[in-house]
């Protein structure tokens, strides 16, 4: 017990330790004078990793594939930039607003949606993302298929840059903790036994309804926070893509790609695909650029079932495994006293 | 303990059970028998809360539970094995129990829920394979990780659906043990679902007999082997079915 608590209070385990290390690296980055196409790059790369995680905590860890996740993060985005276009209110009053609303909206459709299982579940949400899209083209505030155009922030093109870069890295950072801590708590067990078998996870006492629930509100409030962050870096809003299905769809994949099972499998997927992305769509012709993707999407999905992070944890050395049983061995003994 | 009063449950054009009544005293172990499709495991299904049922009413320690939801029905402490093993395949043994610790028990600390796993896994003698995934375990080894993960959530009442099936006689005796066992250390309150009779025989004070989805007997397991009409409908079939 001892050795554990000190474990996870005292000292940070190994791997909150190298993600804190690589956190402060990439937060000194604009000290070197990166232009700005590297820091909008980078800017992409965190929005999609902290897309791509929110979007695990209900799509990976409980297994309930959302591909209408481009729902939340327009919504995030329009609420932030309503509020900023007719009340000019702060970005610390509109943020949390943007999420809040984000995971009301997520309660609403999820008790009904979550019922379903399986692709029916997959079906209706991308059923969501494409509602959305039509109710903001035709409400009356939202200004429809032109967009809203916002006011930017009063500095200069480079700091404005360099402020989204560190507020994104934040984002993403918030994120992966949340992420990681539930694989380390009882929620985290129990959308594990979801994703494997509900009925079964029912006999043991777990509440599916409400659990799916909570993990579905918390997903879209951390997606809507994205969204609402997004806007303010825009600052023109076009709701043909903050609500695009493609949106929904890259965010789910990003995640199956890199690894669902794993707190840093939807990062590793976000860092590689932005990556691959970015390269054949400014090497490649068009065309091409989308078949490559497609192609290695599939195949990774098919032979890698578990993600790319698979490889990785197959290839651990062997040592290592047995020190961590080891550890965990010793924890045990000394728990039982 | 458990009562059961006129429970009817249709699929469809199936009946599957029609006007079962039934009542379970507090440690007591009740032998449920009967032909295939005959009822057993939908009469557990609607205990559990599975299958909510037409008619009738379900009583646990007075309170009624009709038509609770199943992880309700578990917190209560009614806990059930699946005919068909279920266990979470890509988690480890220890893993696969330590859920019912947690959330069957209203456990919040993971280390905690853990150690209840271990001492769990170890008592149904697994703890050679706690760190094994579960997928990779024997159907006899699955068997006894079911019957770990129902004692998980600390239950008062076990409905056990065919543990001894498809095991072979040696591992029949170890259940048989295991059963025993659990009964001394946890006073548990059992129904079982066998199709091995002999097992049942030894093992039951009371044994409920279902045909078609009714009632056909009660009693004790030497009355029962003597009952003409059950001889006619159940030994008779499946004898002869050998
Ligand atoms: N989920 C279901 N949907 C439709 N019909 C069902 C369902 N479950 C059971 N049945 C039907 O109800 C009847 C009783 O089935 P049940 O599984 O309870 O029998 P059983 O006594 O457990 O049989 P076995 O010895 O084969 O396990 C059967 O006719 C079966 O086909
Ligand atoms: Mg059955």
């Amino acid at each position: 017990m001892r050795r554990g608590a000190l474990r996870s209070f005292g000292l940070p385990a190994p791997d909150a330790l190298i993600g804190i290390g690589v956190v402060l690296a990439l937060a000194a980055v604009p000290l070197a004078g990166p232009g700005t196409y590297l820091l909008g790059f980078l800017f992409t790369i965190f929005m999609y990793g902290a897309l791509a995680g929110s979007w695990n905590i209900i799509g990976g860890y409980a297994g309930y594939l959302s591909f209408g996740h481009a729902a939340f993060f327009g919504l995030g985005a329009y609420t932030t930039a309503l509020l900023l276009f007719y009340s000019g209110w702060s970005p610390f009053l509109t943020l949390p607003i943007a999420g809040a609303l984000a995971a009301l909206f997520a309660a609403l459709v999820g008790y009904p949606c979550l019922r379903l299982r399986g692709p029916y579940f997959s079906l209706v949400t991308l059923i969501l993302g494409l509602a959305m899209y039509s109710l903001t083209l035709n409400l009356p505030f939202t200004q429809g298929a032109s967009g809203l155009f916002l006011p930017f922030l009063r500095v200069d093109i480079y700091t404005s840059h360099v402020i989204f870069y560190e507020i994104m890295l934040g984002l993403l950072t918030i994120v992966t903790a949340v992420l990681r801590q539930i694989t380390r708590t009882k929620m985290g067990v129990g959308l594990t036994a979801i994703r494997e078998d509900e009925d079964a996870a029912g006999t043991l006492g777990v509440n599916a309804t409400r659990l799916k629930l909570q993990a579905f509100m918390l997903s879209a409030f951390l997606t809507g926070l994205v969204g609402g962050v997004y806007s303010y870096y825009k600052s023109y809003l076009d709701p043909s893509f903050v609500f695009a299905t493609s949106i929904s769809i890259t965010i789910a994949l990003m995640a199956l790609f890199g690894g669902r099972l794993a707190w840093y499998g939807p990062l590793v997927g976000a860092v590689v695909l932005s990556i691959v992305n970015e390269m054949l769509t400014t090497q490649a012709p068009p065309q091409t650029a989308r078949i490559v993707f497609g192609a290695l999407l599939i195949i990774v999905i098919m032979f890698l079932p578990d993600g790319l992070i698979s490889i990785i944890q197959r290839r651990l050395p062997a040592f290592v495994l047995r020190r961590a049983k080891q550890a965990a061995a010793r924890d045990e003994i000394i728990g039982n006293r | 303990m458990l009562r059961g009063v006129g429970i009817t449950k249709r699929f469809g054009g199936v009946t599957a059970l029609r006007n079962v009544s039934f009542e379970v005293g507090a440690g007591e172990l009740v032998g449920l028998i009967g032909p295939n499709g005959s009822g057993k495991s939908t009469l557990f299904g609607v205990i559990s809360g599975f299958h909510p049922p037409d008619d009738g009413t379900v009583f646990f320690d007075g309170r009624h539970i009709t038509g609770a939801r199943p992880h309700t029905v578990a917190q209560l402490g009614i806990a059930r094995t699946f005919q068909i093993v279920r266990p979470f395949t890509g988690m480890t043994v220890v893993e696969n129990v330590r859920v019912g610790a947690l959330y069957g028990r209203g456990e919040r600390r993971i280390a905690v829920a853990d150690r209840h796993a271990r001492e769990l896994v170890e008592f149904v003698g697994l703890e050679q394979r706690a760190d094994t995934l579960a997928r990779n375990l024997t159907l006899a080894e699955k068997k006894r990780l079911e019957i770990a993960r129902a004692l998980s959530i600390q239950p008062r009442v076990l409905l056990l659906d065919e543990v001894f099936a498809g095991l072979n006689p040696t591992e029949v005796r170890g259940a048989i043990d295991l059963i025993a066992r659990i009964r001394s250390q946890f006073g548990v309150t059992i129904i079982m679902v066998e199709h091995v009779l002999k097992a049942l025989m030894e093992t039951c004070e009371r044994i409920i007999v279902l045909s078609y989805g009714e009632k056909i007997a009660e009693g004790a397991p030497s009355a029962i082997a003597a009952d003409p009409h059950v001889i006619s409908v159940y030994l008779g079939k499946t004898y002869a079915a050998r």
